[in-house]
């Protein structure tokens, strides 16, 4: 059987969570792969979410927010935005390959777009396999 | 701590979800998962029975946790927590797994969405076992209320209030009050004279107590949250220095309009060089003080009327203006009634004749002779100074769509339908009071739809022009909207904040002050003296930034805490 990576996805409510919902509502197919995790603003997105799904074997993690300007908190995405670069450090430190955690800004109208970058992500999360996480990051998740 | 008992209910949602998930295969995996002490599926959980199923199973079996997997919470976790609610269990100790949106509308292989399905219960089923109870707050409510613009908007939410017997604090920036509406001769499509309307308003504005109007006066400062705002106004005209002063108020109502667009951005139209090009505000102007006449003093024996100037076009505004159509009608006939032998061409895009009386507007207007020229949204009419011969002003040159021609008409006068535009300090009022605004500049609404005149930020509604083009009916309709809305809540009297904020550990907060700056809403105090900062739960938003910001791990985000994020992201791993 082929590898089917595991993806958790964290979406902000207002805009890409309810993109992933008209993806749904309009019937837009795409991989299974993926397993959605709500939050209210891309801001609250701890650098720990992210590190702890990888650490529980998680193949790829995907931090949807809403487009730059048009955060329901007026600026939260913005905030992510800048912290995004600073944990990509930190996981490349950790030999965690740069196509396993993407973040990207879907509103709450596009559901195609959401659905192409779930497709998007789970071909190319397929290609490089399953996660190998470097065991420090294991336990330095775990001393939490 | 009490035992759990988690009710576990899965949605067939008719055949929507059962079609592609096995409902009983998740339904029976679910019933073995620890601390689950019951698990049902249901053709359709939101319906009378669904819900009454959770309600008895609460009461009778002492659920204290319940987790339904069926559509999208933005589609019914409102109704669920209800459910709970009626259940006698605190409605935050529930959870939804989204099995419909997420999964089965989106996936074919059954196989494949039955395990995704069962993954995504498994983190709803761990994350509520760490929620925790919420109860809503309850606050005062300030009766009083603060209007920002003078237009029609502003004085018509005022008066509404004012008349309920509230106080109302009327702040416009300029030195009289009118708005807009102030510059405009008569009205479409009924006629009705512009200053009747205004001074209707006027004078029962002086006749209601409560109101102080202020002048000169723009809002500084907003703090605090729905019911209990503090302003700060500052009042001054320039001749001596300004002054300020704080009021408390409950609401907001924003009302600031709009600004005409500026008709020498489009050079070609030759606004500000060509003498006898003026704008829509200009020749409102003279039809007010009974002289219609050219630069020269003599009365125009053409006049062309040009739609759309600044809006709908990519290289402005890419909106219609709404009421520049109607208007435009509205000078032909005011023309032909002051100048019987004028000749009026009408240079348009599409005629945009919606709204009541309007289309029957078009047509009386199209019997007094006017001529309709058609031309294209991307080629604009030119305008040029006619020679000595040719016995006009003007020329204008139109590529006319309907006879696909290039016509050259003569002008005494050319009026330019100038399109609205937020004001230049849109951006600062919207940043005072915390509201967004469009890639225009006009503020946003709560939902388009069915939350026309509140805001995101509660205790703030938009009334009228600020929001987007309209016209008077529609303006009045919003103010007086917005009124009933702080009304309403004024008549509850106190108001009910939700459970669900930030709430930081003094323990822990080291006073570092990082949250402070943060927070988009200033709703994350420090206090100097015992150097913590702590959240005012109204002000607060949740929406998490804060959070997820700690250096020291000191916030804690109510409904959304790590604990609760680590234990669902092990459940859709598992």
């Amino acid at each position: 059987m082929s590898f089917e990576p595991k993806i958790v996805g964290f979406l902000c409510n207002w805009c890409s969570y309810t993109g992933a919902d008209l993806a749904g509502t309009s019937r837009i197919p795409y991989p299974a792969n993926v397993r959605i995790i709500r939050v209210m603003c891309s801001a609250r997105i701890d650098p720990t979410f992210v590190v702890q799904a990888l650490a529980q074997g998680a193949d790829a993690v995907l931090i949807c927010g809403c487009h730059p300007g048009d955060c329901h908190y007026s600026e939260g995405n913005y905030k992510a935005m800048r912290r995004f670069p600073l944990l990509k450090q930190l996981l490349k430190a950790y030999g965690v390959e740069d196509d396993r955690v993407r973040q990207t800004w879907v509103s709450a109208s596009e559901g195609q777009r959401f659905a192409e970058i779930v497709t998007d992500l789970t071909e190319r999360v397929r290609a490089l396999g399953p996660s190998r996480i470097h065991p420090e990051l294991l336990n330095d998740q775990r001393e939490r | 701590m009490e035992e759990l008992k988690i009710g576990f209910y899965v949605c067939n949602c008719g055949t929507n979800i059962a079609h592609t998930v096995d409902v009983e295969g998740v339904k029976e995996v679910a019933a073995q998962w620890p601390e689950v002490a019951i698990a049902r599926s249901y053709r359709y959980m939101c319906s009378n029975p669904g819900q009454e199923m959770i309600v008895n199973d609460i009461r009778e079996l002492g659920l204290n946790r319940v987790v339904v997997a069926a559509c999208s919470p933005r589609m019914h976790e409102l109704t669920f927590r209800n459910a709970c609610r009626l259940g006698g269990l605190n409605p935050y100790l529930f959870e939804m797994a989204n099995i419909r949106e997420q999964c089965s509308w989106v996936h074919t292989d059954k196989l494949v969405a039955t395990e995704k399905a069962k993954a995504l219960a498994r983190g709803a089923v761990n994350r509520v076992r760490h929620h925790e109870p919420l109860d809503p707050l309850s606050a005062e409510m300030c009766p009083e209320t603060l209007v920002l613009g003078g237009g029609i908007a502003g004085l018509t939410a005022a008066l509404e209030l004012a008349l309920a017997g509230h106080p109302v604090h009327l702040v416009e920036k300029s030195d009289r009050l009118g708005g807009n509406i102030a510059r405009v001769d008569l009205t479409a499509p009924y006629f009705y004279s512009a200053r009747d309307l205004l001074a209707d308003r006027l004078t029962r504005l002086r006749a209601t107590p409560n109101v102080s109007v202020h002048l000169h006066t723009q809002l500084k400062n907003l703090s605090g949250f729905i019911g209990n705002y503090t302003a700060t106004l500052e009042t001054g005209n320039g001749d001596s220095a300004p002054r300020q002063k704080t009021i408390h108020i409950g609401n907001v109502i924003v009302a600031t309009g709009y600004k005409e667009f500026d008709a020498s951005r489009i050079t070609h139209y030759g606004y500000g060089k060509l003498p006898n090009v003026i704008t829509s505000f200009e020749f409102e102007q003279m039809l007010r003080s009974g002289r219609i006449q050219t630069q020269s003093g003599r009365p125009p024996r053409y006049v062309a009327i040009i739609h759309c100037v600044g809006s709908r076009n990519r290289e402005f505004h890419s909106y219609c203006s709404r009421v520049c159509c109607m208007t435009a009608l509205k000078y032909a006939r005011e023309l032909k009634s002051a100048l019987p032998e004028c000749y009026v061409s009408d240079i348009y895009i599409d005629m945009h004749a919606f709204g009541k009386g309007c289309e029957d507007f078009y047509r009386k207007s199209s019997e007094v002779k006017t001529l309709f020229l058609m031309y294209g949204k991307n080629e604009q009419p030119v305008i040029r100074k006619a020679d000595a011969k040719d016995d006009c002003e003007m020329l204008i040159e139109v590529d006319e769509k309907l006879s696909g021609e290039r016509i050259e008409i003569p002008a005494d006068m050319v009026i330019l339908m100038v399109g609205m535009e937020p004001r230049p300090d849109a951006g600062e009022v919207a940043h005072l009071v915390n509201i967004s605004h469009d890639k225009d500049g006009w503020f946003i609404e709560s939902h388009p739809k069915l939350d026309p005149v509140a805001t995101t930020t509660e205790g703030i509604y938009i009334a009228g022009t600020c929001a987007a083009p309209k016209d008077i009916p529609d303006t009045v309709a919003q103010a007086r909207a917005a009124a009933a809305r702080i009304l309403a809540r004024i008549a509850k009297g106190k108001i009910e904040i939700d459970g669900v904020f930030a709430e930081v550990d003094p323990e822990r907060c080291s006073g570092c002050r990082m949250c402070n700056e943060l927070c988009p809403y200033s709703a994350i105090e420090f206090d100097a003296q015992a150097k913590r900062s702590h959240v005012i739960p109204a002000v607060c938003k949740a929406c998490g930034c804060c959070v997820a910001a700690c250096p020291s791990g000191a916030i804690k985000g109510r409904h959304f805490t790590d604990q609760q994020i680590y234990a669902q992201i092990e459940g859709v791993l598992a």
